[in-house]
């Protein structure tokens, strides 16, 4: 009978050789530790504005009306820093319509009527498919409207009064005229309209999508590298390691075991390396809830480790086993939410996700760093993640006994 | 189970996808003995390996193991050690880095680790690649670290499927000199092999499997005397290949071709008087040798007799 104490030097022994591997495969090496850094930060600069100010807007501009107003706004515009304005050229909205469409802008603005007329100056330009640019164009440009030229929102306001009001006086008419004059010439500093704003936590935390694209990232890649390193049991089946242990006494468990150890590890070791940069380059908090975190990526870790040996074992040859992995890898990080945010996608998607690990440690993640709550949820998610990764690696060793025949 | 035997299979019959794989198959092995396991694809021969390995359970029979059935008795398998036919090892690790791990795999302690990678550096006599990766040594030295790796926890019995395939002679020598060298130290040896020349020159007993049923087993050297008695055979070298007509002509000498082309032979009791009046007839027909050689018969010979059934019939 093999003692314990053997079981786990047995079991070290082959955590050895995956780590030496790994170390003298330089490609490898690259791929398991500098690439998911650098994916993040890939992915949260993408995504980092994707729900706020930071969106800069490219919008078409063609100034049909060409008043001494319409020119105005279109220079404002131009100026704006909210918005990356582009006058086309013929202006006309033929023009603004086919760079819409085109794609070379997000959406279009006719001014087609002086910015002062009453009725409906503007006409803006959007692709459905863009459903948030055309409510975005329009309130950009009304910022630039009222802080640019403030003269002309009090003259349409005037005239839209004047009816109510039974007509003005001249005394009173001359007033507004004047009271525009001075706002064309002085505009004042700020004008922030109805609104004032508040930002849910601290700014530098970085929000809630750096925390998602750091989880996003690392199961991801722990997941990625998992299956690349359990591809690891058909090759020592079709070299003849396996046929070798399995004429020794401990069969191909302690193989088993030891990758998973490795495995797991080298996912702590992938998601030491992308919540570094989370911090260093955004301040994610994750020195701040290190207990917390330490146990989500064990978790996730230990979840993609166990489900990559539980998945390549039940494969007959490499070839299969490569299939399925890449097809786990991609729909599994396309449906969790590793590829597009999770919040983007159509509820029975989002539903769908439970099924992956990809959600559940996403989520985890953004509760402990984000949200700041460890609660019921990732207690949960903690449950979850463990559950699969142990149930893949009883399905290995189960595995790994029945190649005996 | 004979006394003193490490290896005992006797009666053992299995069958796989509907037709049998072994018939009744004996076996025996003892310590300091080396048997090589020959016959033509199909016959067998990896099914048995993997039932002695314990890694099937025959049908029939029983193999005894150390005493006891290795397929149901793990600790049996502590005094096995197998070389698979493919080179079982990691490419990327040392062969030290290899060893070092395949003993800790073989239960083998820590405190007796680095004497027993140092015993079979030794034995199969690569200490002086000892630091270097596998997959930078020569295909000689891949195979003896294979072995190696199967005997770092001084196994009783050695199993060695195809240890000399796809490697030169020089190559060849030394494997075989790494196999005599553990024979006489007590392990007893099985090997599978196709190679009839190295199974002549290792085996202290062979036995042909065919069909499933062990057709002929013995020392070589009395079954080839059994065999052929006092024939010798007669191998004729041609310059070039010959017409319809050559192949009736030397046909008609009683000769046969061989697997090497260009030669053919015939088993001949009177030996050189008759390679001398051999040689006269051919030059009269046109078919003049390059050489002719007479010399005795030899395993491959028993093999394709063997193979062709007629030493079973």
């Amino acid at each position: 009978m093999i003692s314990l104490g053997q079981r786990i030097a047995m079991a070290v022994a082959m955590t050895r050789v995956m780590a030496l591997e790994l170390v003298r495969d330089r490609a490898a090496l690259v791929m398991t530790f500098l690439l998911p850094p650098l994916v993040f930060l890939i992915f949260s600069s993408v995504f980092a504005g994707a729900t706020g100010d930071a969106i800069q807007l490219k919008l078409a501009v063609a100034d049909v009306a060409r008043t001494p107003d319409s020119i105005r706004l279109a220079q404002a515009l131009a100026k704006s820093p909210e918005v990356r304005a582009e006058q086309v050229a013929p202006a006309t909205a033929d023009a603004v319509r086919e760079r819409v469409k085109s794609g070379r802008a997000d959406a279009g603005l006719i001014i087609r009527a002086d910015p002062a007329d009453s009725g409906k100056p503007f006409v803006i330009v959007a692709d459905p498919a863009r459903a948030v640019a055309a409510p975005l164009a329009q309130a950009r440009v009304q910022q630039v409207l009222s802080s640019a030229l403030p003269d002309v929102a009090l003259r349409r306001t005037v005239a839209k009064l004047e009816p109510a009001l039974g007509g003005l006086s001249e005394e009173q008419a001359e007033n507004a005229d004047s009271a525009a004059a001075f706002l064309r010439t002085s505009p004042p500093k700020t004008d922030d309209g109805f609104f004032d704003r508040q930002d849910v936590r601290d700014a530098r935390t970085g929000g809630g999508v750096i925390a998602y694209y750091a989880g996003a990232v690392m199961i991801l890649f722990a997941l990625f590298s998992a299956m690349q390193g359990a591809l690891g049991l058909m090759e020592e089946r079709r070299t003849g390691v396996a046929d070798r242990l399995l004429a020794g006494v401990a069969g191909m468990g302690p193989v088993v075991s030891g990758k998973f150890v490795f495995l797991t590890g080298q996912g702590l070791v992938q998601a030491v390396a992308v919540f570094a940069t989370a911090q260093a380059v955004y301040g994610v908090a994750v020195l701040g809830h290190l207990g917390p975190w330490l146990v989500t990526t064990l978790a996730a870790a230990g979840c993609a480790a166990g489900l990559a040996l539980g998945l390549v074992s039940v494969c007959r040859t490499r070839e299969q086993a490569q299939m399925l992995s890449t097809f786990v890898i991609l729909v599994l990080a396309a449906i969790g939410g590793s590829m597009a945010p999770r919040f983007l996608m159509p509820p029975w998607l989002q539903g769908l996700g439970w099924f992956t690990p990809h959600a559940w440690v996403i989520e985890a993640y953004q509760d402990i760093l984000w949200r700041d709550v460890a609660g019921l949820a990732v207690y949960k998610a903690w449950g979850v993640l463990a559950a699969i990764g142990l149930a893949g690696l009883a399905v290995a060793h189960v595995q790994a006994r029945r190649l005996r025949r | 189970m004979t006394p003193g035997s490490i290896l005992t299979v006797s009666g053992v019959t299995y069958a796989y996808g509907g037709g049998p794989v072994l018939q009744g198959v004996n076996l025996e092995l003892a310590p300091g003995e080396i048997y090589a396991l020959l016959g033509p694809n199909g016959a067998g021969k990896t099914t048995l390996i993997r039932t002695i390995c314990g890694r099937i359970r025959p049908d029939g029979g029983q193999v005894l193991l150390e005493g006891a059935d290795p397929s149901r008795v793990p600790a049996s398998r502590a005094g096995l050690g197998l070389v698979p036919q493919e080179i079982a090892l990691y490419p990327t690790l040392t062969v030290r880095e290899n060893l070092q791990t395949f003993a800790a795999l073989a239960g083998v302690p820590r405190a007796r680790m680095t004497a027993a990678v140092a015993r079979a550096l030794e034995l199969t006599r690569i200490e002086d690649r000892a630091d270097q990766p596998i997959r930078h040594l020569s295909g000689g030295y891949q195979r003896r670290a294979n072995i190696a790796a199967a005997m770092i926890h001084e196994p009783r019995l050695l199993i060695l499927d195809e240890p000399t395939v796809g490697v030169d002679i020089d190559a060849r020598e030394a494997v075989d000199t790494v196999i005599r060298g553990l024979r006489d130290l007590g392990v007893a040896i099985l090997m599978t092999t196709h190679d009839l020349e190295q199974a002549d020159a290792l085996a202290d007993r062979v036995g042909f499997l065919r069909a499933g049923r062990m057709a002929l087993e013995g020392r070589p050297k009395a079954l080839i005397a059994e065999a052929f008695g006092e024939k010798m055979e007669v191998l004729v070298h041609l310059v070039r290949e010959v017409d319809e007509a050559g192949r009736a002509g030397l046909a008609g000498e009683g000769l046969e071709p061989t697997r090497t082309p260009l030669v053919w032979a015939r088993l001949d009791a009177d030996g050189y008087a008759a390679a001398g009046a051999l040689d006269r007839r051919l030059r009269q027909a046109g078919l003049a040798p390059k050489e002719i050689r007479v010399r005795e018969p030899s395993l491959a010979n028993l093999f394709s007799r063997v193979a062709e059934g007629e030493a079973a019939a």
